[in-house]
């Protein structure tokens, strides 16, 4: 499902634009960086503005202790006002003990006043009011102007008029310290209320910026997978599928191409491995036509040959047998002569073919396992005559653990036969040879010796290959000096060795091997 | 002499030669084709008691001719002999395989070849002229 998200369009069309993917990493790792810049910046902004909101509400805050201890000096001249009542209309306080009106209190009730003013002006807050509250600190500093002078006329009037309370200025006491204390109750509310509407828009204004924060690293983050998710699928697609194209090359299908849209180095891989495919297709349809060839070559090679043969070796049996009338001695012995180098002849051919096919590989074993030793008792039943004639002795001595193993039993049987015909050959009168088989490390060994004249070591390699024999072989004019050679191949295809043990006038002994598990071809 | 026939079937005149005298000293009576379709004619017209069917023939091959011949109820139940140098490893097996009733490569051995026609002509009712032995596998 992956990959066919990951050949959608967009991921073509990625692959196609013309950079190479050096370039294309390189720009999706910038975009990566500059999304979690753009996260950083945006989140910085939303804590200084959350910072800019704190400050704003320290501010308040300050504000709010300042106008608060402002409140209290006002309260507190309305509580001392109270402490010293008039004659008969202060009702604000219970009365515990009437008594004289004390100027002691008209003074404290000074002093206090003497606070308010400063506590008014920037340098007494110890901040700049704004300008909403400057109107309200105005009214106050104004209002405690008034009341002080009027505090002033009282306290000098009690001294002189022993204590009278004039009631008219009473009355302007106290209208003008209720006036001061509504002025600041005023300021402090007004204080409170902002500071409340401040902390309720910090509170949403928190939810917003939370959510649009989130939302913008969501984004962000989203924005650099499908980056990296097109990227990386627009360099995996094309490798994936140059991936499956050689596998299929590797197992001889040549006939598809990869369709790569990428304009990158990969683009570029595919193209050359479509090339190479092609490249490949061309020659192994050669080889294969070349291949051909040669095996029709040699089929019809073999007929034309046996197809003239076939006269000369049939007429001259023919007048062998004497069907037509009686031939001479003379005439009977060139007739053998012409029959036996008709047949010498045959057995070239078939060797030659033989190790064509063997050296253009077209001999495909057909590995079975079957029973060395039937193989071997065969090979000596079938060279028993000719020695006997001979007067040689031919001998088997198997290991007991020898018997099946696995192979192309024909070919198997075509080495024994060569190696033991060439033995017989080779050995004179009254002479033996002993063929042996063993198991030797993962191998059955199989040896042919014989008593024969021996090959010198120099010899030993050489003998085995074509159209070469020893002086002997030369003089005895039999075998076509491609025996060895032919199973020297037949040996190796199974995956084993050959070779020769022999000294000059003491015999010779051809042993070869099997691998017990052998080798396919 | 049994003057019994047989049909060769053979391109190569050295060869059509070699068989016929071979046969006719040897007491057969001869039919001689060059190509299959000929063969499958002279069969028809004469029913031979053996064929001998060399493989590579000008026009359809000794496989194809012996399928012509088994297919018509005439020639049905005469034995056919391969007779062909067409003797690389399998081939053998292969025209055996093809339904050929036996197999001699060439270059023939006149002796077995004598054997192994007298065999198959004896198998049709004329018994008494001597055991042949098979013939023999490739060289």
């Amino acid at each position: 499902m992956l990959s066919r998200i990951g050949d959608s369009a967009v991921v073509r069309a990625v692959g196609r634009i013309p950079a190479n993917v050096h370039t294309k990493l390189l720009i999706a790792f910038l975009g990566t960086a500059v999304l979690v810049i753009a996260i950083g910046v945006f989140g910085l902004r939303v804590l200084a503005q959350s910072n800019d909101r704190v400050v704003a509400l320290g501010a308040l805050q300050e504000r709010a202790a300042a106008y608060g201890e402002l409140q209290s000096d006002t309260r507190h001249i309305r509580l001392l006002l109270a402490e010293n009542p008039g004659r008969d209309f202060f009702t604000v306080w219970p009365i515990r003990t009437p008594r004289r009106p004390a100027v002691a209190v008209d003074k404290a009730v000074l002093s206090v006043l003497a606070r308010i003013r400063p506590a008014t002006l920037p340098d007494g807050l110890g901040f700049v009011p704004p300008t909403g509250d400057e109107r309200l600190l105005r009214g106050i500093r104004l209002t405690g102007a008034r009341l002080t002078t009027v505090m002033r006329e009282q306290i000098r009037s009690t001294r002189d008029a022993a204590g009278e309370y004039q009631l008219p200025r009473r009355h302007r006491v106290e209208q003008l310290s209720v006036e001061l204390y509504q002025l600041a109750t005023e300021l402090a509310n007004r204080t409170t209320a902002t500071t409340e509407a401040v902390i309720a828009q910090n509170a949403s204004s928190y939810v917003s910026q939370r959510n649009r924060f989130v939302g913008v690293a969501a984004g962000a983050i989203a924005a650099a997978l499908l980056l990296g998710f097109v990227l990386s699928w627009s360099l995996i697609g094309p490798i994936q599928r140059i991936d499956a194209r050689l596998a299929a090359i590797s197992s001889g299908d040549f006939s598809g191409r990869i369709e790569v849209a990428n304009r990158d180095e990969l683009g570029a891989l595919a193209a050359n491995v479509n090339r190479m495919n092609d490249e490949l297709r061309r020659l192994y349809m050669e080889l294969e036509a070349v291949s051909r060839h040669k095996s029709e070559f040699l089929a019809s090679m073999s007929h034309e040959l046996r197809t003239p043969l076939n006269a000369i070796i049939g007429f001259s049996q023919v007048l062998r047998e004497e069907m037509f009338g009686p031939v001479n001695q003379k005439q009977a012995e060139y007739l053998d002569d012409i029959i036996s180098s008709g047949n010498h002849l045959l057995s070239l051919i078939n060797d030659v073919l033989d190790l064509s096919k063997v050296e253009a590989g077209q001999v495909e074993l057909e590995i079975h396992p079957f029973s060395l030793l039937e193989a071997l008792e065969r090979g000596v039943v079938m060279v028993r005559e000719r020695a006997t004639e001979d007067g040689i002795q031919v001998g088997l001595v198997a290991d007991p653990g020898v018997d099946v193993v696995e192979g192309d039993e024909r070919r198997i049987k075509q080495v024994i036969f060569n190696l033991l015909s060439n033995a017989v050959k080779f050995t004179p009168a009254g002479g033996a040879v002993d063929v042996s088989a063993s198991q030797v490390n993962g191998e059955v060994r199989i040896s042919v010796a014989d008593t024969g004249p021996g090959i010198a070591s120099e010899d030993h390699d050489r003998i085995f290959e074509e159209f070469q024999q020893t002086d002997i072989g030369v003089a005895q004019r039999d075998g076509t000096g491609l025996g060895l050679t032919l199973s020297k191949r037949l040996v190796e295809l199974h995956g084993g060795r050959i070779w020769l043990e022999s000294k000059l006038g003491k015999g010779s002994t051809f042993v070869f091997t099997l691998p017990v598990r052998s080798v396919r071809s | 002499m049994t003057g019994k026939r047989v049909l060769v079937v053979e391109d190569n005149v050295m060869n059509m030669k070699l068989l016929r005298d071979v046969l006719l000293a040897t007491g057969y009576r001869t039919l001689e084709a060059t190509t299959g379709g000929e063969a499958i004619q002279l069969a028809a017209e004469h029913a031979p008691d053996l064929v001998l069917m060399d493989v590579h023939l000008p026009d359809i091959d000794g496989v194809h001719a012996l399928r012509r011949l088994r297919a018509d109820e005439r020639t049905a139940a005469i034995p056919v002999l391969a007779v062909t140098a067409q003797a690389m490893h399998g081939d053998r097996e292969r025209l055996l395989a093809a339904g050929f009733d036996g197999y001699i490569a060439k270059p023939v051995n006149i002796r077995e070849l004598v054997g192994t026609v007298r065999q198959h002509c004896d198998a049709h009712g004329q018994p008494g002229s001597g055991a042949t032995p098979r013939p023999s596998a490739e060289s």
